[in-house]
């Protein structure tokens, strides 16, 4: 327990009585309050995860155990309120002074960088800074760098090594403005700038994976320790507490300790018996415990739905899933609700693409092309049609349970249609990386998409042909459709204020996605909050798109 | 002497006659002969032996068990299925992931695991996978062994220090880990010598690997043997009778050394299907979705708590293929060693005075 003079608890206190003051935009500024919900401020709380984060670097992250670190440790110019549900997809400012000003013709996004800010290292934050992480970004090739490349003006000529910078970005560090021409209007480029890849990081890092040696940022956390693939730390940046940024709490805990535990099982049990403090909300809690959980520790358990969609990627580009037909008997064949039975309950079964939640998601009303329930004797006549039965499949999967499970059930499903499946199994560290190589060029296998902001461009970044690339991948299938490639244009420019306006258009845009069988879509999860006795439990935030908030971590 | 030499051309059952001379035997009856008269005396062996031989009849049923009592495969999933019991429809897997135990009949006799798969039929099968894969690295590392043992102890010198040295490099990375950096690299991308090829997934791989990492076990003491019965008169007799070494390895120095390699058979087969196991508990043995006693226990571990026969029922199987197959190994080699056949014989006479 942190000793706190009296001093400091009046500050505290006078600290507390100003923000309640100023209503409900108040935000945990104070460092040394007492908790507003009954907690207390400092100690350390034990996270656990089943996987290892792909990277500790924020430019190549892109799972959500890199997300939960990234985004309070790296803020960007723009980020989102710290905050439960639909509030969670808000936009606000984070090292920006405030929201950008775009241009009439959506092309130019205006944005100042406060004054006085440091990176964790006491280096000073420099309006540079923002292009050269973009730059190291795409440099490094970060996943989803295509939402870089495709909008920013000279993005991709700096990509294809054509440029030395990014001629469309223009940045005074005198005066802290920062200037993003795009080439063309894209309607969800505020959320990009809100990436945690687009964390800033100072100039002259290096261009190349930093995973065993994060570089600094401005957060409320710093990494202290890495140990790789066995777990990191995270502690307090107390400069952070100084700049006053509005909404982006500074935490409660002096020390967020993460360890890997490839285990659910261990993972599931030591939370429920309080030997550490939270489980990872992209773990799936094993079904041989979910009843304890549910009748022993109801009151620090929650299933929470987030807009995410799991499939099996159809690689359209090599047998048999160049073949539309091949793709159609996956899409007839596949049984959702065993699905739903193998994520122990933890998946709600669809077919479609876009997710409940984003807009332009069909909505259940809306049937399937390929029917509701399975029908896998139609499936395997299309498969004869096809000409495309005893082709041999490798389907790629992760180790970890239930995915390892939904495999299992795949492959089996494709030798019952008819081909040669055998299943290739690898760590789940490396597994995105893996079939996101070019070298690899898997036919199928498991794959998920968890929001990065609430608009369903992003979820369409992995059918846009643009994105298709030679490491990082996110395209696994390949789909390069002149029609989707077309709606793109068209929609991606829609500002996310007017989304609504279009909603039809992307739902009619991703029966059509459906229809083609680009993907076999079989649920949206739901994930578990939970944690152990030692946390606050009510007053913890699930944001929607980063999981579990760990500036809302507070000891009781 | 003589009766040594003959008796080691002959294909006497170990090389540590021909160092301390074997005990004067029956006339008229061989050594391998007499070994099994020995073995049929040791009831203990037998009986391990014989619970390892109903193991093996009964993996290799596994195809007949899965078609004609189970009516399902190995790798069939059913998970939206449903199995009467008592007239009773139960759920193979429940809504919320939950397998069904034991049924106590044909269908699910063992109950199901997460995929609604068979547990009886992928335990039968399993079996015949975590055998075959046994038994394939047991043949491996006997051939690969005694080859090297023969050629690395009789030529000596340069070969002997190449040899020898590789067989060092091997010892000195623990097996296991050995095994899973193999395992885990060929895995992905099989095996390529030549024309042969071999997929990721196919028992051969850990096969071949866990032959690969037992070589030194069994290559260093037939070595050592060898470098003492090439020293024998017999050997030099050959050699003076024109023999060239391939010769003398083969009909001199290999009999010498066979008994030394069947103590050594039921040992390999044991580690060998424990390493297996192993490799694949850690995913670097038997690929799924093809079962293996390993790999059922590894996929058992996360319903412990309310499905304890997953782990259990594999785990038992190993325990007890492993033990018959080790006691009965330890019975051959009671019953090929002459000076515990002096033991056994003074025990005996002891007895019957």
């Amino acid at each position: 327990m942190r000793v706190r003079t009296f001093g400091a608890t009046l500050v505290a206190v006078a600290l507390l009585t100003v923000a309640a003051g100023c209503g409900g935009g108040g935000s945990n500024n104070s460092t040394s309050s007492t908790g507003s919900s009954g907690g207390r401020e400092g100690g350390t709380a034990t996270v656990l995860m089943g996987t290892a984060p792909d990277y500790l670097d924020p430019q190549l992250g892109y799972t959500t155990q890199s997300a939960e670190p990234d985004w309070i440790i790296y803020t960007p110019l723009l980020t989102y309120r710290h905050a439960n549900g639909t509030s969670g997809g808000q936009l606000i400012p984070g090292l920006a002074t405030a929201l950008p000003t775009v241009s009439s013709n959506g092309l130019t996004y205006t944005l100042t960088l406060r004054r006085g800010l440091t990176f964790s290292d006491g280096r000073a934050v420099k309006a540079s800074d923002f292009a050269y992480t973009i730059e190291r970004a795409i440099r490094v090739n970060w996943g989803g760098k295509s939402f870089y490349t495709n909008y920013i003006a000279g993005a991709s000529a700096y990509d294809s090594g054509r440029a030395s910078s990014i001629s469309g970005i223009q940045t005074d560090d005198a005066t802290g403005r920062i200037t993003i021409r795009l080439t063309q209007p894209y309607g969800g480029f505020a959320n990009v700038i809100a990436f945690p890849s687009s964390g800033l990081v100072p100039s002259g890092t290096a261009m190349r994976n930093l995973s065993n040696d994060p570089p600094p940022g401005v957060g409320p956390y710093k990494y202290a320790s890495v140990s790789v693939n066995r777990g990191f730390t995270l502690t307090r940046n107390a400069a952070f507490a100084r700049f006053g940024i509005p909404n982006i709490p500074t935490g409660h805990l002096d020390t967020v300790r993460v360890t890997i535990v490839s285990n659910t099982q261990s993972e599931a049990q030591q939370v429920l018996n309080n030997q550490a403090d939270v489980f990872d909300a992209g773990d799936t809690l094993p079904p041989s415990l979910l009843p304890q959980i549910e009748s022993q520790a109801s009151s620090r358990f929650a299933r929470v739905p987030i807009p995410s969609t799991y499939y099996f990627f159809l690689n359209v580009t090599k047998p048999p899933f160049n073949n539309a037909k091949a793709r159609q008997a996956v899409n007839m064949a596949i049984d959702r609700e065993a699905m739903v039975r193998l994520a122990s309950g933890f998946l709600k079964p669809t077919c479609w693409f876009l997710p409940e939640g984003i807009v332009g998601h069909p909505g259940n009303d809306v049937r399937c092309p390929y029917g509701e329930r399975p029908d896998l004797a139609a499936a395997k006549r299309l498969v004869q049609q096809s000409g495309t039965a005893g082709t041999a499949i490798t389907v790629w999967g992760e180790q970890r349970s239930p995915r390892r499970e939904y495999v299992d059930y795949y492959t089996d499903l494709l030798n019952k249609l008819g081909y040669k499946a055998q299943e290739r199994i690898i760590a789940d560290e490396v597994y995105f990386p893996t079939i996101g190589n070019a070298k690899t060029d898997p036919q199928t296998g498991f794959a998920d998409w968890i929001q990065d902001f609430p608009n369903p461009s992003d979820f369409y970044l992995l059918m846009d042909g643009r994105s298709i690339q030679p490491t990082n991948n996110q395209n696994f299938s390949k789909v390069n459709d002149p029609h989707i490639q077309a709606e793109l244009n068209r929609l991606n420019p829609v500002p996310a204020t007017k989304l609504d306006s279009v909603a039809n258009d992307w739902s009619t845009l991703d029966q059509y996605t459906a229809s083609r069988a680009y993907v076999a879509v079989y649920g949206t999860e739901t994930m578990p909050k939970f944690f152990s006795d030692r946390l606050n439990f009510a007053a913890a935030v699930f944001h929607p798109t980063y999981l579990n908030d760990w500036t809302s971590l507070q000891l009781r | 002497m003589a009766t040594v030499d003959s008796t080691v051309r002959a294909g006497a059952p170990t090389a540590r006659g021909a160092d301390a001379g074997p005990p004067a035997q029956p006339a008229g009856i061989g050594p391998y002969r007499l070994a099994l008269r020995r073995l049929r005396r040791n009831k203990v062996a037998l009986a391990f032996g014989a619970l390892f031989l109903l193991i093996v009849v009964l993996c290799l049923c596994a195809p007949l068990y899965a078609a004609h009592v189970a009516h399902t495969g190995p790798n069939e999933n059913h998970v939206t299925e449903t199995v009467t019991i008592g007239g009773v429809a139960k759920d193979v897997v429940s809504p919320t992931g939950q397998p069904i135990g034991p049924t106590w009949q044909g269908r699910f006799l063992l109950g199901a695991d997460q995929n609604g798969r068979d547990i009886a039929v992928r335990l039968l099968y399993g079996g015949r996978n975590s055998l075959e894969v046994g038994g394939i690295a047991t043949l491996v590392t006997m051939t690969l062994a005694t080859v090297v043992g023969i050629v690395a102890g009789f030529f000596r010198g340069f070969v002997d220090g190449v040899l020898a040295r590789m067989l060092d490099l091997i010892w000195a990375y623990p097996v296991v880990l050995l095994g899973i950096a193999l395992g885990t690299s060929l895995a992905l991308g099989g095996i390529t010598v030549g024309p042969l090829q071999l997929h990721g997934n196919s028992l051969l791989v850990p096969a071949f690997i866990i032959g690969i990492v037992y070589i030194p076990y069994v290559a260093k003491p037939i070595r050592g043997q060898v470098l003492g019965l090439r020293e024998q008169e017999f050997v030099d007799a050959a050699r003076v009778g024109g023999a060239g070494p391939l010769r003398i390895m083969w009909s001199e120095i290999l009999p010498n050394v066979s008994s030394t390699l069947v103590v050594f058979v039921p040992l390999m087969i044991a580690n060998a299907i424990l390493l297996e196991a192993a490799l694949s508990y850690l995913g670097a043995g038997v690929q799924p979705p093809n079962p293996s006693w390993g790999t059922m226990i590894s996929d058992g571990i996360r319903l412990i708590p309310s499905a304890m026969h997953l782990t259990f029922v594999p785990g038992a199987m190993l325990v007890l293929a492993v033990l018959g197959v080790n006691v009965f190994g330890d019975g051959v080699r009671d019953a090929l060693d002459p000076r515990a056949k002096v033991r056994l014989e003074e025990h005996a006479e002891g007895a019957s005075r």
